[in-house]
């Protein structure tokens, strides 16, 4: 899927600043004022949404820090119900950071390597393999595809292109499996 | 090699010269599309106002006319996906009629497009068959943006809408709903049009742009080339569907013994009518323009993302008029031409693989590199490519 937010936040700025801020009314000083706080807003977001994960990941491990030091100083003072339940929560925290050791930009990296590399092997068996391996190729790919393609269709379902009700995907939350994380 | 990295964004010289060598297209085309790839590093679009258009206008004309003339109420238009649009008045000395003042628009390009066209074959193509069909009178062309800060064209306004007064349709006209009474008399005209275009000899003609391809497989093998180029130049993530669909597209090419000119993106949205005698007043977007098969427009009008189900939900009405099956037997009637359904099948595979190298490739490239007017536009047409995709899929498993 190449529809990404940091080329949609991109493309809304460009729209914003190039197009319709030039054609508000300058006497119209609060939708001039929100036109301008809707850029700002679109640019902060665009600057923090690379470090988002990894702004979240290092709360995280502050907070499993602090919250150790913090049962460590108060001892006793907390009963022992509550510090069980505070064990408890370091302890989901620090399986959590041990699960996140990957960025996501990694994981979008890696996908596109093997989206290259698949779709080149399937170019050249389709010119150079046999029929059966043409035909072995071909299911596969389509057995594959179908089941992107239904997700791909379920993240632009709202964008109104599709004009068959009987082709409209599940949700895009009933189709993804959960991660293995949220399963501990 | 598996992991081969090409930086697409600061295309080099050799890579060029490679894709060129693959994929051999005819003369215009392969000259546009070199263009476009010797000026991707270069800046993003620049917002260009009404007076600098005007400017530039103004700088044309005066190499064009020899009596003073003046450009009044220029404004914006929107509605196409790829080209900067603006209506003006030109009060000027026009020849065999004289003082007057005609309303035009100047449609010119951005820093690239969506689809990467020439603006001499669009001229060409819409003068060549201005006595078959309702066209817009072209004026003049600044064909590599000598005097415009990109390459443009002069057309005369044509009269019409796109879409019927106070109704709604998705961006550049997909899923407009002409109603049952509109559908029936423009969808007469709209397949008559259709089957006058494709009988029409232009053998004639003054298109010296475009290269005449040989009887057989030549003219589909020139499309195929010319659109996994560009899915080659422009996509970003790689779909093994696709490639996939144009292995499938080179093993079963359908020759054709009757070259017609096509029209390449013959749909509602690309044509505008009256709305007071329901008439079609003019055939716009002729930038996709070839000789081929006719079967190619024919099975183009028949795609799921140009039309949409009957009002009590029975029939899909293709190019929002009328059944396919319907639209092919008035073509035939019409065109005294055979609809051929496995070449039909064939066209409409090809379609979905061409529609889908231009929304999610030629979407995605230039509104990375900040290229164009509407950049956001662009973001939103590429939610159409999923579902194309999803037809793509679907129908290479059923033509097996």
């Amino acid at each position: 899927m190449d529809i990404r937010p940091e080329i949609q936040i991109q493309s809304m700025i460009k729209s914003m600043v190039e197009v319709v801020l030039p054609a508000i009314d300058p006497e119209h000083k609060l939708a001039q004022e929100q036109a301008r706080l809707l850029i700002g807003t679109l640019q902060l977001v665009a600057k923090r949404l690379p470090v988002a994960y990894r702004y979240d990941c290092d709360e995280l491990r502050r907070y499993v820090d602090f919250a150790r030091d913090l049962a460590r100083r108060a001892g006793t003072a907390v009963d022992a119900s509550t510090r069980a339940e505070l064990d408890g929560l370091v302890a989901r925290g620090v399986a959590v950071l041990e699960a996140a050791l990957i960025e996501p930009t990694d994981i979008e990296a890696a996908a596109f390597a093997l989206r290259a590399a698949t779709s080149q092997i399937v170019d050249e068996v389709c010119k150079l393999g046999s029929p059966q391996k043409k035909e072995a190729v071909r299911e596969l790919v389509l057995a594959a595809s179908k089941v992107e393609v239904q997700r791909e269709q379920a993240l632009v379902i709202d964008m109104g292109f599709e004009m068959d009700p009987s082709k409209r995907p599940p949700p895009i939350e009933a189709q993804l499996p959960p991660l293995q994380v949220r399963d501990r | 090699m598996l992991l081969t990295t090409i930086d697409k964004d600061n295309p080099s010289a050799e890579w060029i010269a490679s894709l060129r060598k693959r994929f051999p297209v005819e003369k215009e085309v392969d000259r546009v599309l070199t263009r476009k790839l010797q000026q991707r590093r270069g800046p993003p679009f620049a917002p260009v106002s009404l007076e600098t258009l005007c400017g530039g206008l103004t700088s044309l004309l005066r190499t064009q006319l020899t009596d003073g003339f003046e450009i009044r109420d220029a404004k914006w238009l929107s509605g196409g996906a790829s080209k900067l649009q603006v209506s003006l008045k030109l009060e000027w000395t026009q020849p065999d009629v004289g003082r007057t003042v005609t309303p035009m628009v100047l449609r010119m390009e951005p820093a690239a497009s969506i689809v990467e066209t020439s603006r001499l074959r669009e001229a060409q193509i819409i003068n060549a068959v201005r006595d078959l069909l309702p066209v817009p009178s072209i004026y003049w062309i600044d064909e590599e943006g000598e005097h415009l800060p990109y390459p443009a064209i002069v057309y005369g306004f044509a009269e019409g809408v796109a879409k019927p007064s106070g109704t709604v349709s998705n961006v550049t006209g997909l899923g407009i709903n002409y109603g049952r009474q509109l559908r029936q008399t423009l969808g007469q005209q709209y397949v008559e049009h259709l089957a006058l275009l494709h009988t029409w000899d232009w053998s004639r003609a003054a298109l010296g742009s475009l290269d005449v391809p040989a009887l057989g497989t030549q003219a589909v093998e020139w499309q195929l080339n010319w659109w996994e180029r560009v899915w080659e130049e422009d996509s970003h993530r790689d779909i093994p569907l696709m490639r996939l669909a144009a292995a499938w597209l080179r093993d079963h090419m359908p020759a054709t013994q009757h070259l017609a000119l096509i029209h390449g993106d013959y749909r509602p949205g690309n044509f505008l009518f009256t709305e007071h005698d329901q008439r079609i007043s003019a055939w716009l977007d002729w930038e996709l323009g070839h000789l081929g098969d006719y079967h190619e427009d024919v099975a183009y009008t028949t795609m799921p993302y140009l039309g949409h189900m009957s009002e009590d939900g029975k029939q899909f009405l293709a190019s929002g008029m009328m059944p396919a099956e319907m639209l092919y037997e008035a073509y035939e009637r019409s065109s005294g031409l055979t609809v051929e359904p496995k070449i039909i099948d064939y066209y409409q595979v090809f379609h979905a693989y061409r529609s889908i190298v231009i929304v999610i490739a030629s979407g995605y490239r230039p509104t990375r590199n900040g290229k164009t007017h509407q950049d956001l536009l662009l973001n939103w047409i590429m939610g159409i490519g999923y579902s194309i995709l999803g037809y793509l899929r679907d129908k290479l498993e059923e033509v097996g």
